[in-house]
């Protein structure tokens, strides 16, 4: 042949190609400028000659599988042409990281494994974008892995960032309790644990749990089912108070009121059937002060609340709080997102916030 | 790739180690923690930087342990009211603790950052020599330090970069401590000593400047004159951040057009602090550097309003303007006209309990949230405020972060309606979304923090001061504000009911500081049996000891109630009872 000749024939016939090979024994051929961008497998090739032949092979880490390695050769074979603007690069990347999440993992692995630091970076950031302000559960779904800490993690995130606690513990034991009194006391219309939280009052848990038939009073029912009913009873001052003892802290100013025992079936109020809502802010109806009322139940709920502390609750509120201990059940703690987050001795991280 | 395996097998602990490296906020790193058993394994060696936001919140050693790997720490000690001396002088928030077990479990330790804590020579002498790779060292609102812990650093600290002593007291002991930096020292990027008031020698400070090539901030104490920081200047043309010492002297045309000249060399200065006592005179030296400045601190300059425009409004591209109220309505007008990238407004009053008055009132917070649409930040001291100037500013402004109006006389209510500023500052909460961080003043019934609590769901700390009727007010805001996480009240007629009702909140914040309320020892007793997670500290320095044996209705000066998992704190002084919860 004439060199002028030679020159014509097509560069692709002078291509080299280097042939790689998956755990699953596949073997692609790939152009060797586009496998070289690929720091390992130059390396094998330049140290061990590997490569030039389908019987000779390089052999890939078990992490990359024939789907991945397409998609990794995809973006060798774009990133290793010189000519191309950093603008033109950036492009193809936030288009190349569009993929469905097992995809991207599987894909950061074998960049890792391949060692190919640009693509791990790439895909790395497009991970932590996924995990950004998620809350652990939301991140477990995203990325199918195991709840494995404790057993509070599977509390159901909750709206209310006032909730307290405890309440959500005891409850839990208390459905546990139920079931077996259900046996015994035939308790039909005592209600199953709502995905809503119930605000009980610890007292009243504790009473029926004790069989206490006689509560502290004998208070009107809260029917805190929907909020129809709601308007229709009058607001007497023992049904605002028995409602606003169910809100965020029952703990602390709640009292026995509703008869588990009896007709009446408590329900989880909702934080709107308390004490706010009877202010709403409306134009020219602005409510300066505390209906009168209130002020003195609540009064009163301070000074009956001090009075059951000094009575034998706190011994059984320890009960209650050591048999959730040995499920190392601790007190949770709501983020800004609220959303849950769990505390115990050792997760300062939330603490030190 | 079994699904209930989990995906976490997928790839070594190290990539999502490279994962977690990407996630820049607290609050992700902190979620990543709880996921799963692996991921909190990895987190927790990875993790490399921890912000303490109570040092009483946690043990020290608690902290290092479940964080061995750490290089940058941040820790807090006293609550912010003791900015205006509300706190006990000797309430604690020492360093000691801290720094001791650092000392053990973070030997490698990089950045330090103390804000209000009390650290001693001793203790900076301990840092000196424990931690060889400490680069930032930075004291903001601390004391005990003088002079001679600061020789103790400089003598020992051979990778210092950064040395900020920001507002932190510094007391006389070692003339010379500048001189301890070694000939050979030459790493810092950063010295910020405006708050130390003796003299530094200043030639060595000048050789000191010269050889560190890479200094960036200088910020100088009020000793260093005129004449000299023109020296100072031609030695660190690179500077990006300034603080000047006294900007004042007696009128030389020389040395005028020397600090002109100087400051026309520093192209890329882009912060400027200090001024003090500013010279009307010499201002314009400063000329050279305005249109690159973004953040311009004049709340040192006791100049006159006039002055102050000629300079600000040559200030084009300032995103941070602290300066006094002697800039007036005027002023803050040319800062709406000239300063369209303006963030973040703070005016000081030059005198808040002087009769004489200022022509500073609502219309230039007004005039200033109208010209300015990226206005994210005000803290505004005045004398007069009404609810529609409030408005104007919400509906201007709702992009604001922060706001914070200090109305200086209390309970002033709205001038030309003589009503509550309620509405105002509901519509400020309800108009800007993201609001996290609000002090109120003026005259305010329990209906503003009713809007409060119903629409600040960003806001995390709230001040409040002599405001309010009832504990409803109280009650209103523990009941809402969802994101809340500090509290600060003083001189508001709050008391035990709204505080037990919302225990439970409490627990959900880092930090609760009531004064002069309406607290009783017997709504303290019952929170701190019900809370075993808060430390309920009660104060009183006009009696010390015997708390135990008060009545329960005996009244509660001071309360600061705050969340930990470190128990009751072992250091409290004898005005300060962590109130038990065991009866009696």
């Amino acid at each position: 042949m004439s060199e002028s000749e030679m020159a014509i024939i097509k560069p692709e016939a002078m291509k080299s190609y280097v042939w790689l090979q998956c755990t699953d024994g596949s073997i692609q051929q790939v152009e060797e400028e586009v496998a070289m961008f690929c720091p390992m497998i130059c390396r094998e090739i330049l140290q061990t000659g590997m490569g030039s032949s389908k019987n000779y092979a390089i052999s890939l880490p078990e992490r990359v599988n024939p789907p991945i390695l397409s998609l990794i050769l995809d973006y060798c074979r774009f990133h290793q042409v010189p000519g191309r603007s950093n603008k033109e690069r950036k492009t193809f990347d936030e288009k190349f990281i569009r993929i469905d999440t097992k995809r991207l993992c599987e894909l950061t692995s074998a960049a890792d494994s391949l060692q190919l630091k640009p693509l791990v970076d790439l895909t790395s950031r497009a991970l932590a974008r996924m995990i950004e302000g998620k809350t652990p559960e939301e991140i477990r779904e995203t990325f199918h892995l195991p709840d494995d800490l404790t057993e509070e993690e599977k509390l159901e995130p909750l709206k209310n960032t006032n909730d307290d606690l405890r309440i959500r513990l005891l409850n839990r034991l208390y459905a546990k309790k139920r079931k077996e009194l259900k046996e015994r006391q035939k308790q039909k219309d005592v209600e199953v644990e709502e995905p809503q939280k119930d605000e009980r009052s610890v007292d009243e848990i504790l009473s029926f749990i004790n069989g206490d038939g006689d509560s502290k009073s004998a208070k009107a029912a809260k029917n805190k089912k929907k909020n129809r009913r709601k308007k229709d009873q009058p607001k007497d001052p023992s049904r605002i108070e028995s409602e606003k003892s169910h809100k965020k802290d029952a703990l602390t100013l709640s009292m026995g009121r509703s008869e588990p025992g009896g007709s009446n079936s408590p329900s989880p109020s909702r934080a709107e059937d308390a004490f706010p809502t009877r202010v709403d802010f409306e134009d020219g109806d602005i409510d300066d002060e505390l209906d009168p009322a209130m002020k003195e139940e609540l009064d009163r709920e301070v000074e009956d609340f001090a009075r059951r502390l000094n009575s034998d609750w706190p011994e059984r509120m320890q009960e209650i709080l050591s048999l959730s201990q040995e499920r190392r059940a601790v007190p949770n703690l709501m983020n800004g997102n609220g959303s849950l987050q769990r505390y115990t001795e050792f997760d300062i991280c939330h603490l030190v916030e | 790739m079994a699904a209930g395996a989990g995906w976490a097998s997928m790839f070594p602990d190290e990539v999502w180690e490279h994962v977690f490296s990407f996630l820049a906020a607290d609050g992700d790193r902190n979620a990543v923690s709880i996921v799963c058993r692996g991921w909190y394994s990895i987190e927790r060696r990875s993790r490399r930087r921890i912000f303490v936001g109570n040092c009483y919140a946690v043990a020290p050693a608690a902290a290092i342990h479940r964080f061995p790997n750490v290089r940058v720490v941040s820790i807090k000690g006293k609550p912010h009211f003791a900015d205006f001396n509300l706190v006990p002088s000797d309430w604690g928030g020492r360093a000691d603790a801290w720094v001791t077990a650092m000392a053990e479990g973070w030997p490698h330790l990089e950045e330090l950052s103390l804000k209000r804590m009390v650290v001693t020579d001793d203790c900076l002498e301990f840092i000196a020599r424990s931690f060889k790779n400490i680069r930032v060292l930075a004291l903001s609102f601390c004391e005990g330090v003088s002079t001679a812990g600061l020789a103790a650093i400089a003598a020992n600290c051979r990778n210092l970069r950064e040395l900020d002593l920001r507002e932190t007291g510094v007391e006389e002991n070692c003339v010379h401590w500048l001189s301890h930096f070694p000939e050979s020292f030459t790493s810092l990027v950063n010295l910020s000593i405006a708050s130390i008031e003796e003299d530094v020698n200043i030639s060595v400070l000048e050789h000191l400047v010269s050889r560190c090539t890479n200094l960036m901030t200088l910020k100088l104490n009020y000793a260093v004159p005129l004449d000299r920081l023109v020296n100072l200047l031609r030695r660190a043309p690179q500077l990006a951040s300034l603080g000047t010492g006294k900007f004042t002297a007696e009128y030389r045309p020389e040395l005028f057009s020397k600090l002109e000249s100087a400051f026309a060399i520093c192209k890329s200065m882009k912060s400027l602090s200090g001024i003090c006592e500013a010279v009307p005179e010499y201002l314009p030296a400063i000329y050279p550097v305005c249109d690159g400045l973004t953040s311009l601190n004049l709340s040192y300059a006791l100049v006159d309003g006039p002055a102050l425009i000629k300079l600000v409004s040559r200030c084009k591209n300032v995103q941070r303007l602290w300066v006094m109220d002697v800039i007036e309505d005027d002023g803050l007008a040319a800062v709406a006209s000239s300063c369209k990238l303006l963030q973040e407004l703070r005016v000081f009053p030059c005198d808040p309990y002087g009769a004489d008055p200022v022509s500073l009132t609502e219309h230039g917070l007004v005039t200033v949230s109208a010209g300015c649409p990226m206005l994210q930040s005000v803290l505004y001291f005045c004398r007069q405020m009404t609810n529609a100037a409030l408005i104007a500013v919400a509906r201007n402004s709702p992009n604001l972060t922060c706001f914070r109006l200090c109305i200086i006389e209390p309970r002033t209510p709205d001038y030309v309606t003589l009503e509550p500023l309620d509405a105002g500052f509901s519509a400020i909460v309800e108009s800007c979304k993201d609001l996290r961080r609000l002090s109120v003043s003026g005259l305010l019934t329990d209906n503003v923090f009713r809007s409060i609590g119903a629409a600040a769901n960003h806001l995390e700390m709230l001040s409040v001061a002599f405001a309010g009727d009832s504990d409803a007010g109280l009650h209103y805001i523990l009941s809402g504000c969802k994101s809340l996480r500090k509290l600060e009240i003083r001189d508001c007629p709050f008391g035990d009911k709204a505080l037990l009702a919302n225990a439970a909140k409490l627990e959900t914040m880092r930090s609760l500081w009531m004064s002069s309320c309406s607290v009783s020892l017997g709504a303290c007793r019952l929170l701190a049996r019900k809370m075993p997670w808060l430390n309920v500290e009660v104060m009183d320095e006009r009696r010390g000891g015997s708390w135990a044996s008060q009545p329960d209705d005996c009244p509660v000066e001071k309360l600061y109630v705050y969340r930990t998992v470190a128990g009751p704190r072992s250091d409290t002084p004898p005005c300060v009872w962590t109130v038990q919860g065991a009866i009696g």
